[in-house]
């Protein structure tokens, strides 16, 4: 039977809180690659997410007598780590511009989109690697856009594919409003997305942007 | 129903989002299905939705940078000589 991730974390919680490095140590190996990748989501900088990861397992290890061990490990380390990232966010860069709510709205009838051959085969999954694997950079630029609550729901359930309902929980918001934030986070990339496949690319794909 | 921009607008908004994950009660989906099998536009538009989730999945994996686990181990020693 699968061992139960929450209770292997609360026993290392117990070692770490009666000062055992050890299981500091395998805290660190268990969970230091989806924290910085969190910590990545909310600051798009490589050594900003790496120091970010940082600051989150030094308060960890000097908070973790104030966790509460009826409540999810993960979910108030996650919270940890959000905030450790959001403190960094706001020293390092001010608030980027985002998009408008309106912007979120569909556009059905833009007529620019949807018929190239381009868009097509994204639509139907039959482009090739490199022009995928633009799109998808160009989606990470796309999330940045974003105010940072839909930012962050967007890139912690489609991006990390975490389970809606522990988003829901590190976040503090309910389930109805994750689902709100993630459905208009994901149209207005979709929107995006659409413009940029619906152009028509040069012969040598992957090489370059398409012009906006 | 034919394609009409406000009424598909709203269903786009409202309830796409239930349909997709499963949780949009029998007779709406129904209902849904049953506009969506007459609106071209509302169909193309279900497919690049979908093709968007594909394309934010493929932002993974992320690559850690090496050593990670070693250098929080490190500073927090720095910061943190010996628990009490």
């Amino acid at each position: 039977m699968a061992e139960d991730p929450n209770a292997s974390d609360l026993e290392l919680v117990r070692r770490i809180k009666r000062g055992d490095d050890q299981a500091f140590r395998e805290m660190v190996e268990r969970y230091n690659a989806r924290i910085y990748s969190l910590s990545y989501g909310v600051l798009r900088n490589r050594e900003d997410a790496e120091e970010s990861t940082q600051d989150a397992f030094l308060t960890l290890y000097r908070k973790i007598d104030t966790f509460d061990e009826s409540k999810k490990f993960f979910s108030w380390f996650y919270r940890v780590a959000l905030n450790a990232a959001y403190s960094r966010a706001r020293r390092r860069r001010p608030a980027a511009a985002t998009v408008a709510l309106d912007d979120f709205a569909p556009r059905l009838s833009d007529r620019r989109l949807g018929t190239s051959p381009e868009y097509l085969a994204w639509v139907d999954g039959t482009e090739d690697e490199v022009i995928a694997r633009d799109l998808a950079d160009r989606a990470e630029e796309f999330i940045d856009e974003l105010p940072p609550p839909y930012r962050d729901a967007i890139w912690m359930v489609d991006v990390e594919e975490m389970k809606p309902s522990d988003v829901a929980e590190i976040l503090e918001i309910s389930m109805p409003a994750l689902k709100s934030r993630l459905h208009r986070a994901r149209l207005h990339v979709r929107q995006r997305l659409a413009e940029i496949a619906s152009a028509p690319r040069e012969p040598q794909a992957g090489q370059q942007r398409v012009a906006p | 129903m034919k394609h009409d921009e406000m009424n598909c607008k709203r269903l786009i908004l409202e309830y796409l989002a239930d349909y997709e994950d499963g949780s949009m009660p029998e007779i709406d989906r129904r209902e849904l299905e049953a506009h969506l099998s007459h609106c071209p536009p509302c169909v193309t538009f279900l497919h690049s939705y979908r093709a968007t989730g594909r394309t934010l999945k493929m932002l993974k994996p992320r690559e850690v940078p090496k050593n990670l686990a070693e250098a929080v181990w490190n500073f927090v020693r720095e910061r943190c000589p010996k628990k009490s």
